[in-house]
């Protein structure tokens, strides 16, 4: 009976030992680097109500983060796109939330926990082939993103973002990383070579001048379609009363 | 024209003496409505001395042509007239000016695009074809505008009328004509010569058969099965676009392949094209096959015909996160944890799966063709 007693004893005090030093001792133990940890104050402050205390995820409010790599970080808090302003069909594009020193630090703080895809090592992002990419552009990417980057309507109100204002890095980690509903396009599927190649291919676009007259926002043969059909034949009906009529 | 110029035949003549009942009573009629020209007309001596325009009236009346109403829109000699004659003169000229720059254009305009993407400032180039098309179409333009110009403000405004009889052409008339023709198919020797008739009837009849040939041959010899099958064979590797066979540790999570047979051409053979999609952990899960599919995925792995089976568009809007693949032509949408069952949008069959395994260098194969045939509806098809 007094055995028993003591054990009981024993146990309580054992239990309300680890209570007192378990916060304590997690904060210790977490071997994150100095950037990391300032990456880790941020995110506690921006990106825990949704993403979850342990980087875990919360449900219906945010994906785990956990092995996504700096380079999703990179393309989400980079491009504005996180934090969210609010919940919609998908994040927009948007002036960033945090600088390029911050960014790194969330960066380094998700990077250290799971691992993932990094961003690419130096060098010119644009050094591919032009017409190798352009075949990889429209196998891969032209189906939603449009033939000329213009971007495209998917289902339930989310779209393709249109590459206009794409950086190379920015296209870089989000074959990378495939953000929300773009497919993951990792180094074994695209060759960096073959990376670079597409993104060579998108921004030469981009830059090229339309050498046929106005583009019409290169969306192709409605718009095109459109014009022709208002403009063109008001052009004409105009042309044939003034024929027509007496002077 | 025709009663007058008859009259002056000599007796014996073959067609005017042919029916002299009938030609009479159908000779008179015309005569009602015609221009009052009678006997032989003016004479050598008279014509010479007749003006132009007063011979453009005897031609007009010869065939019933009377002017109502002929005035020139601007007074002759007057200013508008001077406006006119400087507005239709500008135009010409304008044509002259514009093919002269369309020329210096063609020859001086700096042409080349930039391709280097390193280029500063606007480039120019990209004005050659639209400065083109610009001069191009102004000369033509100006020339329209010129002509219409011309023709709305210097020329005359007539209105001129023309009698002509009415109801049917008199008989006489009708008897003739009919009577010309069939001498001129007499002349042909198509009725005397037989040889020469059949030949043009078999000839004619073999370029018939020419057209029909291409629309009824296609209904005489069945197709095989080529609407069936594709070339993919069992055992056959997965290939990328660049020919370099799939491996599962190529693609990650999420991720979308369009994966080709190892035949000729393979990335060209448009009905073989498939999708390779590595699913998430969680749609993996609860990954629902087809009925009588269920050995077709290989771990995360499962791949599908990139062929809408409504139209035949190549569907790869691929959304990772809701498993949805759209089709970009008449927006149906396939399910792909569902088995790529057709869940928005006219397609109503699901997309054809292709078996997966991998074999013993642990490169993925096919096991099998697709097991029904892909794309959309044809008449033999079954379901």
């Amino acid at each position: 009976m007094s055995s028993g007693l003591a054990l009981l004893l024993a146990l309580i005090a054992v239990g309300g030992l680890y209570s007192a030093t378990a916060p304590e001792s997690t904060a210790q133990d977490s071997g994150l680097s100095v950037e990391a940890m300032a990456g880790q104050e941020i995110y506690e402050n921006g990106c825990i109500t949704c993403h979850g205390r342990n980087l875990q995820g919360v449900e219906d409010q945010g994906p785990s983060l956990i092995g996504v790599g700096e380079a999703a970080v990179y393309f989400q808090v980079g491009t504005g796109r996180m934090p969210l302003a609010q919940n919609e069909a998908q994040a927009q594009r948007k002036t960033p939330a945090y600088d390029d020193a911050e960014v790194n630090q969330l960066m380094a703080y998700i990077q250290a926990n799971g691992g993932g895809p990094t961003l690419p090592d130096e060098g010119d992002l644009r050094e591919g082939e032009l017409a190798e990419g352009g075949e990889l552009f429209r196998l891969n990417c032209a189906s939603c993103h449009n033939f000329a980057g213009r971007g495209g309507a998917l289902s339930g109100g989310k779209n393709a973002p249109a590459l206009t204002e794409s950086t190379d890095l920015d296209i870089y980690t989000a074959m990378l990383s495939g953000p929300q509903n773009m497919p993951v396009f990792g180094d074994n599927q695209l060759t960096p070579e073959q990376k670079r190649s597409i993104i060579n291919y998108v921004q030469t676009l981009k830059e090229t001048a339309d050498p046929g007259g106005a583009g019409i926002g290169r969306a192709g043969p409605v718009p095109e379609g459109l014009v022709i059909w208002v403009v063109g034949i008001t052009v004409c009906l105009v042309v044939c009363v003034w024929v027509g009529s007496r002077a | 024209m025709s009663t007058p110029a008859s009259e002056e035949f000599p007796a014996g003549d073959a067609r005017s003496g042919a029916h002299p009942g009938e030609a009479q009573p159908g000779g008179a009629q015309p005569m009602a409505g015609s221009p009052p020209v009678a006997g032989p007309g003016p004479s050598h001596a008279e014509l010479a001395a007749m003006s132009r325009e007063e011979l453009v009236t005897l031609g007009g009346e010869m065939d019933g042509v009377r002017v109502v109403y002929a005035e020139p829109p601007v007074p002759p000699g007057s200013r508008l007239e001077k406006r006119a004659v400087r507005q239709v003169a500008a135009s010409f000229l304008g044509v002259t000016l514009s093919v002269v720059a369309f020329v210096v254009l063609f020859v001086a305009w700096p042409w080349q695009l930039d391709y280097s993407g390193q280029g500063e400032g606007f480039d120019y180039a990209a004005l050659y074809t639209p400065l083109l098309g610009l001069t191009l179409g102004s000369a033509l333009t100006f020339l329209g505008v010129g002509v219409v110009l011309w023709a709305k403000k210097l020329m005359t405004y007539e209105v001129v009328v023309q009698d002509r009889h009415e109801g049917a052409s008199p008989q006489i008339e009708r008897q003739t004509t009919a009577a010309t023709m069939l001498s001129g198919l007499n002349d042909t020797g198509i009725g005397r010569h037989t040889l020469v008739r059949r030949t043009l009837l078999l000839a004619s009849a073999a370029l018939g058969l020419l057209a029909v040939v291409p629309l009824v041959g296609g209904l005489i010899k069945k197709p095989g099965d080529q609407l069936f099958r594709t070339p993919w064979e069992p055992g056959m590797r997965l290939l990328g676009l660049d020919g370099v066979p799939v491996r599962p540790l190529d693609m990650r999570p999420g991720s979308l392949q369009t994966v080709f047979p190892p035949v000729e051409a393979g990335n060209r053979s448009a009905d073989a094209v498939t999708m390779l999609i590595r699913l998430l952990p969680d749609q993996a899960q609860r990954y629902r096959p087809r009925e009588g599919q269920e050995g077709y995925r290989w771990n995360d792995f499962v791949a599908f015909s990139k062929i809408c089976t409504h139209a035949g568009c190549p569907v790869s809007l691929y959304e990772q996160e809701t498993g949805l693949i759209l089709c970009p032509c008449h927006q149906s949408q396939f399910d792909v944890t569902d088995g790529a069952k057709s869940i928005f949008g006219p397609a109503t069959r699901s997309l054809p799966q292709l078996p997966l395994d991998v074999d013993n260098d642990g490169y993925f194969v096919a096991t099998s063709d697709f097991t029904e045939p892909i794309g959309p509806a044809f008449w033999e098809r079954s379901s």
